[in-house]
């Protein structure tokens, strides 16, 4: 006897990737996103107006070249801001401070980026190697970029202030605001490649941000002055921050006596 | 029919693979998955175990390079007879190699995280002051140390048992059954495992000793009975 209503294989329910909410649109679909990025200029401003442009190109198989564009635009952009911080305390910290903020972000970076790629394969993103290294470097240019933003008001404080730990705090706030910018990014590049959980990404993310700040203390001083360009005695953040606090708690006493 | 090429060609393609694929390197009887764990393993916690001993001397580093892949595949071989016997017994039915297989595969991703992980212990180590004549068990920057290398170590393993949970399930089809053998199995791994990392002590440092492969006192005492003892001094001091 022909069976008129066959029934139909029992196919499992598949888990669907996580994909940003809001944007659930397949990367590429936009015709915009599919325009090549030509220069610096356009990168920047495709990671700030349209991030999605910069995550598909990052997909394509000439993504270096878009790569080595962020790379390049993240140290300038650390540079800059390196000069303004080197502002509160003058001499050679113009050049010691940039120099110290560009090195310590790449190579923090440098550190974390196995790290990141693993973390993101256990998640079972389909992401490259090339893609992560692009995501990466696209959180960078967008933090450093950021950082260029907050500049002019870093520079303010910088001249009216003499207090190095208000100082430091400023910058540490900015130099957040301007990560978390930068983790939304890569977030999103994340989401993406289909990807099953963001937990191995979240634990990378506070991997992330206690490499950097404990590299702020590897390179000291970068606000303040000292004999020598790097330190000569080895601190954790934690120590080094109760010390500077304790300083300035002392310095506020003296005064106050005075 | 089972494709009998598919093994992972690299990091990537192992950590990435679905429950099936997973099952699928283990009924294939592929020598070259094993071949590959190992490697992994002896990769991923070499370089770890590299990062955890150049704190106090580069012959440490090396010692404990070699020590901390030993600690995982000796954990594995000496549990391999009982985990091949607890699973069927809890309802897996999966052969002696194959339980030794899906238990090398969880170490070889706990390894690939170590790996992932050694540039940064390294920034820590490197960040930590150095050994001094001063410096003691309780001195604080050792205790950070210390600290912050086994939580590194204690994310990886449970990174890599929970890439066996959805393997369990896949293959038992209940997630009873998977829970029960993933929990007799860590007991038992973590049982053994901690003996052998007492046996093999020193991984850092050891006070009173010169750097060694393995300290003179090794085979007295035990880890847990340590432990008790530490605890009935907190309870009854």
């Amino acid at each position: 006897m022909n069976e008129t209503n066959p029934v139909p294989p029992q196919i499992p329910p598949q888990i669907p990737p996580i994909v940003a909410a809001g944007d659930a649109r397949q990367l590429g679909s936009d015709p915009a996103e599919r325009a090549v990025i030509p220069n610096v200029v356009v990168a920047i401003e495709s990671i700030l107006r349209h991030p999605r442009r910069v995550m598909f190109q990052l997909r394509q198989p000439d993504a270096g070249k878009l790569i080595a564009m962020m790379l390049l635009v993240s140290v300038v952009c650390s540079l800059i801001y390196g000069v303004v911080v080197g502002t509160f305390s003058g001499g050679q910290q113009l050049w010691i401070a940039p120099v110290k903020i560009a090195a310590g972000l790449m190579i923090s970076a440098l550190i974390c980026l196995p790290s990141l790629y693993i973390f993101t394969c256990l998640s079972g993103s389909q992401a490259r190697l090339v893609e992560v290294c692009g995501l990466l470097a696209g959180l960078l240019m967008l933090m450093t970029i950021l950082l260029i933003g907050f500049a002019p008001v870093a520079w303010i404080f910088s001249q009216s202030t003499e207090s190095l730990a208000w100082m430091g705090t400023l910058h540490l706030v900015f130099w957040f605001i301007a990560t978390i910018f930068g983790l939304r990014f890569l977030e999103t590049g994340f989401s993406h490649s289909n990807a099953r959980s963001h937990a191995g990404f979240h634990t990378w993310v506070i991997i992330f941000l206690l490499v950097a700040v404990q590299m702020t203390t590897a390179l000291r001083p970068i606000l303040g002055t000292s004999d020598t360009v790097l330190p000569t005695e080895k601190q954790f953040f934690g120590t080094h921050w109760a010390d500077c606090l304790k300083a300035t708690d002392n310095e506020l006493k003296s005064r106050v006596r005075e | 029919m089972i494709a009998t090429t598919e093994i992972p060609k690299s990091a990537g393609a192992f950590l990435r693979a679905e429950p099936e694929r997973f099952r699928k390197w283990m009924l294939c009887r592929q020598g070259n998955l094993v071949a590959f764990c190992i490697v992994a393993i002896v990769a991923g916690a070499g370089s770890y175990g590299a990062a955890m001993g150049c704190w106090r001397d580069p012959l440490q580093a090396l010692y404990t390079g070699i020590k901390l892949p030993l600690v995982i595949l000796l954990t594995t071989l000496g549990n391999g007879l009982l985990n091949g016997m607890l699973a069927p017994l809890l309802g897996l039915n999966i052969t002696f190699r194959q339980s030794l297989a899906v238990v090398l595969m969880s170490f070889a991703v706990a390894a690939i995280v170590l790996g992932a992980l050694s540039p940064v212990a390294l920034f820590i180590v490197w960040n930590t002051p150095p050994l001094a004549a001063g410096t003691t068990i309780s001195s604080p920057e050792y205790a950070l140390l210390q600290l912050t290398l086994a939580v590194f170590v204690a994310l990886a393993g449970v990174m890599g048992n929970l890439r066996l949970v959805p393997l369990l399930r896949e293959w038992t089809g209940s997630a009873v059954v998977a829970r029960n053998v993933l929990l007799a199995w860590l007991a038992g791994n973590l049982f053994l495992g901690s003996q052998i990392c007492w046996v093999l002590r020193p991984f850092i440092w050891d006070a009173n000793r010169p750097v060694e492969f393995i300290g003179q006192d090794c085979f007295q005492g035990s880890f847990f009975e340590t432990i008790f003892k530490a605890l009935c001094k907190l309870i009854y001091s």
